[in-house]
């Protein structure tokens, strides 16, 4: 099972390149792709998702190219998009009925699937109540419900926890690493947390380039000796902000904890070990850097 | 709020709509309308078959009246659905949040819908001053007998239909397809009631009929009292010099009137606004749903911190002989969420056309059929835009060669089973032809909904498109719009057959536009 992606670019019409050159080659367990705001995830996730076209490059799934067989993809895809719908009158049930038939799934096994995925998404009690009456949160849930409908090989979730409560959030990401065994799995999402606890790999993405792809643990690796938690008074809290990298801020009687992202340590800072949101701000720096020096 | 805030709102919604591709549409048809008065497509005729010499007086006339009918009823779909851009946008919400007051807003959005169809009709200006100078029959310009009419007459009617959108975006029940239905019948009976009204009507035809008849009676002692606003009808043979309407303060006053009018609607919609409070914007949703609408508590169901994430394997998944189930989703969805009284009333008219006595009954029981599901013939094409649920069925497999036809074998069943009653009596019958023209209606309704659905995105475009076409073709016999096949001499089979091909063709291509990868 191997979905390669070969120089991918894609142009919109206003002259903005979403993805330029993007490579990368995904193997079965869970690829958390990061990025901040408009580094082109959701491009990368319609392209995959076989809603939108690449401008340039190739995608192959199991060696079979999309711009070309796209069904192929489709066929063992489930796809939860960062902004859907739902139709406000049918139920829970009727919805996930409905896909199934548009999917292809035959009547008998979907209905006892479509059971299951609602007892897995917590929906169970309110599944003969029409989608119009569901909150944010039970549509999200409909949603996760629908992209595990065919059994997916590869499953792509585009921002999955967003308005789940911590709760549901929990679950979420407890399921997804339960799902992740013998498929392929992509989470796109900008909260650093809900990939430190499923990713097997991570891919840093920003401008529409690959950052980074590696995997958690040679991510942390980098920033091995290079996180530094520093008292220090609120009033030289800016000037520090200048001089260092600082990945968080916490106000405390004795001062502001700040946690410092550098190779020199400041006087009278004391290391720590390294988070993931660490290592995301540091290879986002130093790419940064390394993209205005060029 | 103050003038400047009004000022605002009413700029970013007009440069919000003129910065679509639409707007280019909207353009276009206000060009074409203008093409069909300069080349005489549309025309007025008087009593004995006159008309005016075309001067910059009868050129205005002739332009403002085509405006002021014509537009006033596709310049309605035109800006209607800015009150639910804002909802779909979630701006009503931001918008909600601020110190504006409803009136305001509705204000706002009448202003906001004359100025579009105030562009439209600046297109028109322009097209009269080249229409005078191809037609060539008078060689000198009036600006004020060229514009005039189209200022007084025309740009009055115009704010009445921008108002007239507006309120018909905020009442509950007409703010959905049942309101485009309801405009159109509306019109028609305005239109026919503005010739008993006088010069106090906002289409201006009375102006325009009485200045000329005063004219023509002093010509022409025989002349007859007629005028007609004509497309493709008859053509005058007689042309006489009229210089226009005499512009006295009492008669500006009263066009002016219909402006007050206007705003005065824009206020009256204000009662009914929403203010997109979700339980008032949710009111038609809810009261198509099947069930109650009791809130439900995000934490309805018991928490499980640790699911049981195993699903059983599917086996026989796939999709070799599944269509017929997915026509079956398809025609499910469509009819799901109508109340008890639709299917009352589509069975009223399917045993009505089974025991008709006669078959003019029974064509007028096909008519009433075929108009009946018009609103979920709509949602062809469009639902997927409309509910955002496109990227899940589009990411689908097959979604092109297997999900739109199954969409259009649905909508095919569903005019069937509407019509079954006089398919069934043509069939027993043995009335050929008249079953032949029968299929080819239930071919050619959902292929038109499925084509406008697609390219418009909306069921507005078919809703309003259908129900003029119903109205002039089957309803009224007009020889090439029938494509029922009321009378033998309306119908024609053939190029309703081939013109489902093309409207097929084209909602393939439309939809496989849509699709990154087809």
């Amino acid at each position: 099972m191997k979905l390669l992606i070969e120089n991918v670019s894609k142009h919109y019409g206003s002259g903005t390149w979403a993805l330029r050159g993007f490579s990368l080659e995904l193997r079965p367990g869970i690829l958390g792709l990061l990025g901040p705001n408009g580094a082109g995830k959701t491009t990368l996730m319609s392209i995959l998702a076989t809603i939108t076209r690449a401008t340039d490059g190739k995608i192959t799934w199991n060696d079979r190219d999309l711009a070309t067989d796209p069904d192929a993809l489709r066929n063992v895809l489930g796809y939860l998009p960062q902004d859907f719908g739902v139709y406000p009158n049918l139920n829970a049930v009727e919805f996930l009925e409905y896909l199934a038939a548009v999917k292809g799934l035959d009547a008998a096994s979907s209905r006892r699937r479509i059971d299951e995925l609602l007892n897995l998404v917590n929906l169970t009690d309110v599944r003969r109540r029409p989608l119009g009456g569901f909150s944010g949160g039970m549509k999200q849930r409909v949603g996760i419900a629908q992209a595990l409908l065919n059994d997916p090989q590869l499953l792509i979730v585009d921002e999955p926890t967003a308005g789940l409560d911590p709760e549901e959030r929990v679950r979420f990401r407890n399921l997804l690493s339960e799902l992740s065994g013998e498929r392929i799995v992509v989470l796109s999402t900008h909260i650093v947390s809900d990939v430190e606890a499923t990713a097997t790999d991570i891919a840093l993405i920003s401008k529409g380039a690959l950052v980074a792809h590696a995997s958690p643990e040679e991510l942390l690796q980098q920033v091995e000796g290079k996180v530094w938690e520093w008292t220090i008074p609120s009033t030289e809290l800016m000037a520090a902000k200048q001089k260092y990298l600082i990945s968080s801020t916490t106000r405390r009687s004795d001062g502001v904890h700040t946690r410092v992202l550098t190779s020199q340590a400041p006087a009278a800072a004391v290391p720590v070990l390294p988070n993931l949101e660490d290592a995301y701000l540091f290879c986002l720096s130093n790419h940064r850097a390394g993209s205005a020096a060029a | 709020m103050n003038a400047n805030a009004l000022y605002q709102m009413v700029r970013a919604d007009f440069l919000e709509r003129i910065r679509r591709y639409s707007f280019l549409l909207t353009l276009a048809a206000a060009l074409y309308l203008g093409f069909a008065v300069a080349t005489e497509k549309v025309r007025i005729v008087l009593g004995n078959s006159y008309r005016g010499e075309y001067n910059s007086a009868w050129i205005g006339a002739s332009m403002a009246l085509c405006c002021s009918t014509w537009l006033s009823l596709v310049g309605f779909y035109v800006v209607k659905g800015s009150v639910q851009r804002d909802t779909d946008t979630r701006v009503g919400q931001i918008l909600a949040a601020t110190p504006m007051r409803k009136s305001f807003y509705t204000l706002a959005k009448t202003i906001s819908n004359f100025a579009v169809l105030a562009s439209m009709v600046m297109i028109l200006m322009l097209a009269a001053v080249l229409m005078q100078l191809l037609h060539g029959e008078a060689s000198s310009i009036s600006v004020w007998e060229l514009w005039a009419p189209l200022l007084l007459i025309t740009l009055p009617a115009m704010a009445i239909t921008a108002a007239l959108a507006v309120l018909f975006e905020t009442v509950p029940l007409l703010k959905s397809g049942l309101g485009n239905v309801a405009y159109f019948f509306a019109w028609t009976a305005g239109l026919a009631a503005s010739i008993q009204l006088g010069t106090v009507e906002p289409t201006g035809l009375q102006i325009v009929f009485q200045s000329t008849r005063a004219v023509l009676s002093k010509i022409d002692a025989s002349h007859k009292d007629a005028f007609s606003l004509t497309v493709g009808g008859e053509r005058a043979v007689r042309t006489f010099v009229w210089n226009g309407v005499d512009w006295t303060a009492p008669l500006v006053l009263s066009r002016f009137m219909w402006i007050g009018v206007a705003v005065a609607i824009a206020l009256v919609a204000s009662l009914f606004f929403h203010r997109f409070d979700p339980a008032g914007e949710s009111w038609e949703k809810n009261s198509a749903q099947p069930t109650s609408t009791e809130p439900i508590l995000e934490r309805a169901a018991t928490p499980v911190s640790t699911p049981d994430t195993h699903l059983t394997p599917l086996l026989a998944r796939r999709t070799q002989n599944r269509f017929l189930q997915l026509v079956i989703s398809e025609l499910h969805l469509m009819l799901k969420g109508q109340r008890w009284w639709w299917y009352a009333g589509a069975a009223g008219v399917w045993v009505g056309s089974l025991v008709a006595p006669d078959a003019g009954t029974r064509e007028g029981f096909l008519l009433v059929a075929w108009i009946w599901p018009i609103l979920l013939w709509s949602q062809m094409g469009a639902r997927e835009a409309r509910f955002a649920t496109h990227s899940l069925i589009f990411s689908s497999e097959r979604a092109l060669h297997r999900q739109l036809p199954a969409v259009w074998t649905a909508g095919v069943m569903l005019a069937l089973l509407t019509g079954a009653g006089v398919g069934f009596r043509l069939i027993m019958g043995g009335d050929l032809q008249g079953l032949i023209a029968w299929l080819t209606g239930a071919l050619f309704v959902p292929s038109l909904a499925l084509a406008l659905g697609i390219w418009s995105g909306n069921s507005k475009a078919f809703e309003a498109i259908y129900t003029v076409w119903w109205y002039f073709g089957p309803l009224h016999h007009t020889p090439g719009f029938d494509f029922i096949g009321t009378t033998s001499a309306s119908t024609n089979t053939t190029a309703y057959l081939l013109a489902s091909a093309t409207l097929l063709t084209a909602a393939y291509y439309g939809r496989r536009k849509k699709l990154g990868y087809a």
